[in-house]
């Protein structure tokens, strides 16, 4: 389990989620095929964190947080917000529970309608929601737009009139709308210029103050995560690599894809202090993953067991867990059957 | 021999539309030494890209109006090149790698087949001498089976693999100058990071002079030997890299560089520079920065200040320049 244990019971959580994508068949009678993208994760957000997933494009991220704000339904396992099991409650309460749990994505030069005004975006939940007057929600929509820094002129004019920092203003302003408790942001600023990444993120961070909102923060730079999480988790090709507290993955981090992770972050202080280690070869493709640990093939110090033997999640300290053979071992009968052995060959992809 | 091998003085480049002037790029010189990585650095709509096309000579007239004093490619002066004879020149001694390698590449046409193409047109290569060549080039920028891989297609490839491409196809008849816009931006951190040794290992070998052209700070910090930033059209301050990151002297580069996030640091808000960039049809009076700019005084909203040099190798354009490092820090 991730994360400290909260009188009030966490405000979300997973349990051995799984998600996975059927493949277009080649041939009528070929093999089906699946895409694993998220593999057996489980995960608590406590009520008023900040709860960072990093990885790479393609690790499911992206259908983790969806699975998590009920657009994706999970192929097995179980999410629960506020206590009740989201993917079984009666279509009503499914649509309340979705009031209170938003999403801010990543690009926004698609993610706004663009033959919509702003108005028009930022009123639409509302609309939706139904039981505001016209002018109630003019004025709603015109207190929100002032918090995210736009003006009132802004309103009737159209996203294509935005830039990137701008339009994810508007997408910010129409996620809060409604009120949410719970915002899951996916890259929200990644499809920005670095300029821009520093006040889109003190705007979420202004609002979750005032706000008192929980997210989850998607982002695969580790520079801003360490800035903003309270607790994160490192993922790839849809299994979870290492979690915990921010600090605490960050001050010792164990599994071999954080460290690489970290040392592929660019600094701007440049003294060649730090030690760049580089990974071999791209993200293998998520249909068919490979058996044991999903990391073995770029790691740089894979042993011969790793490909074969899933490695679990094992608690290394409290409130930090690492999935890996290097911190887990092999078993003695895996060890006499080889498994210890660094891998001889290199097997990149 | 000169010394520079990207010579630029005064290149202006306008947009002229239906509402008024877009004036993208107003007069900046700029020059590439022998072996040596320059980076223009700036925030989207600056008018970084607008600058490398017009080096290229691949923007139209019409939509365009550029007029440049000087454009020298090691001592040879481009600027009244007709299109055909700049045609036998991109490819050949001056190439770009574009930021979206699967946009930039042709979706139709086999990935080793672009490559050959440029042997084919710049050198007298037969077609199988040029695929034996396309393949080496290939290995070369780390293609895994460079052999099996050149009949793949873009949508093919990963896109780490897809630049690697873009790459191989830059460097295929080792020009003198490359440019590259923004070559990691489309790309994951790891990715990111094997991109730029390769970029890097690459230039250093063949002594190639590059222009890279990107917003991002880090890439610069490890990459470039000298830097121009550009602020809305102008360059506001030139240094060598080393200088920029220890002391920046204009406040738009310190800005810069103070809100990108550090896994040194934990803290609870990240700096920022206020608002965005004007707009090019809208551009202030006086100092374009001022709006931006916390230092900003009377002088700054009348009169435009010169590109002026402060210490050797060193220009910038303020009235009030950051004047030392403490200062510059806090």
């Amino acid at each position: 389990m991730i994360g400290l244990e909260r009188e009030a019971g966490p405000l979300l959580e997973m349990e051995n989620v799984s998600v996975n994508f059927p493949v277009k068949k080649a041939y009528p009678f070929s093999r089906r095929r699946w895409i694993q993208a998220v593999t057996d994760v489980s995960l608590r957000v406590a009520y008023g964190e900040t709860f960072g997933i990093v990885g790479e494009s393609g690790c499911g991220k992206s259908t983790l947080a969806n699975a998590m704000v009920g657009m994706v339904r999970p192929t097995a396992g179980v999410v629960r917000f506020q206590g009740a099991d989201l993917y079984s409650l009666r279509r009503r309460e499914f649509r309340d529970a979705r009031r209170n749990m938003q999403m801010i994505f990543q690009d926004p030069f698609s993610s706004l309608n663009p033959r919509f005004s702003v108005y028009e975006i930022i009123r639409e939940p509302l609309y939706i929601r139904g039981g505001a007057t016209e002018s109630a929600m003019k004025a709603r929509v015109l207190e929100l737009l002032k918090l995210v820094g736009l003006d009132e002129e802004d309103m009737n004019r159209f996203p294509s009139d935005f830039s990137g920092g701008q339009r994810q203003r508007i997408g910010i302003a129409r996620a809060i709308i409604l009120n949410p408790v719970f915002l899951a942001c996916d890259e929200p600023v990644s499809a920005l210029d670095v300029s821009v990444h520093a006040q889109i993120l003190n705007l979420l961070m202004e609002i979750q103050r005032s706000r008192n909102l929980t997210y989850v923060f998607i982002s695969h730079n580790l520079a801003v995560v360490k800035n903003i999480c309270d607790n994160l988790l490192v993922m790839y090709l849809g299994t979870v690599m290492e979690s915990g507290a921010s600090d605490a993955v960050f001050a010792n981090p164990l599994h071999p894809y954080t460290k690489a992770l970290l040392s592929a972050v660019l600094d701007i202080d440049v003294d060649g202090s730090r030690e760049r280690i580089l990974l071999k070869g791209d993200t293998p493709s998520p249909i068919d993953p490979p058996r044991g640990c999903r990391f073995w093939q770029r790691c740089p110090s894979a042993m011969n067991g790793c490909a074969a033997i899933p490695a679990p999640l094992v608690e290394v300290e409290p409130g930090h867990q690492v999935a890996c053979h290097l911190v887990s071992g092999f078993s003695r009968e895996q060890l006499a059957a080889g498994a210890g052995e660094p891998v001889t060959s290199a097997t990149g992809s | 021999m000169t010394e520079a091998m990207l010579n630029l003085r005064n290149l202006k480049v306008a947009f002229p539309c239906p509402a008024g002037m877009i004036r993208a790029v107003e007069g900046i010189d700029l020059s590439v030494k022998r072996g040596e990585c320059v980076a223009l650095v700036g925030e989207s709509g600056c008018g970084k890209s607008v600058t490398a096309l017009a080096v290229m000579r691949l923007l139209r007239t019409p939509p365009s109006i550029s007029r440049v004093d000087k454009l020298e490619l090691d001592g040879v002066d481009l600027t009244d090149w007709t299109d055909r004879q700049m045609r036998d020149l991109r490819g050949k001694d001056m190439a770009m790698i574009f930021q979206d390698a699967m946009t930039a590449l042709n979706p139709v046409m086999t990935v080793g087949r672009q490559i050959e193409e440029v042997y084919q047109r710049h050198t007298r290569m037969a077609r199988r001498e040029a695929r034996r060549e396309t393949i080496r080039a290939l290995e070369l920028v780390g293609v895994p089976e460079a052999r099996s891989r050149v009949k793949s297609y873009a949508h093919e490839l990963s896109g780490g693999l897809r630049q690697r491409v873009l790459i191989a196809l830059a460097f295929a008849c080792l020009p003198k100058l490359i440019i590259a816009d923004e070559p990691t931006t489309a790309l994951d951190v790891t990715i990111q990071a094997q991109v730029l040794d390769l970029l890097k290992a690459m230039q250093k070998e063949h002594g190639v002079s590059t222009l890279l052209i990107t917003h991002d700070l880090s890439v610069v910090a490890n990459m470039a030997d000298t830097v121009y930033v550009m602020y809305s059209g102008k360059i506001v301050e030139r240094a060598a890299a080393r200088d920029v990151f220890q002391k920046p002297r204009h406040p738009y580069t310190q800005g810069l560089m103070a809100s990108v996030p550090r896994l040194s640091d934990r803290r609870q808000m990240f700096v920022q520079i206020p608002d965005t960039v004007p707009h090019p049809m809208h551009k202030p009076t006086g100092c374009y920065f001022h709006p931006r700019c916390s230092r900003a005084a009377d002088e700054c909203r009348r009169r435009m200040p010169r590109l002026e040099t402060l210490e050797s190798h060193r220009e910038v354009r303020c009235w009030f320049p950051l004047s030392n490092p403490q200062e510059a820090g806090s």
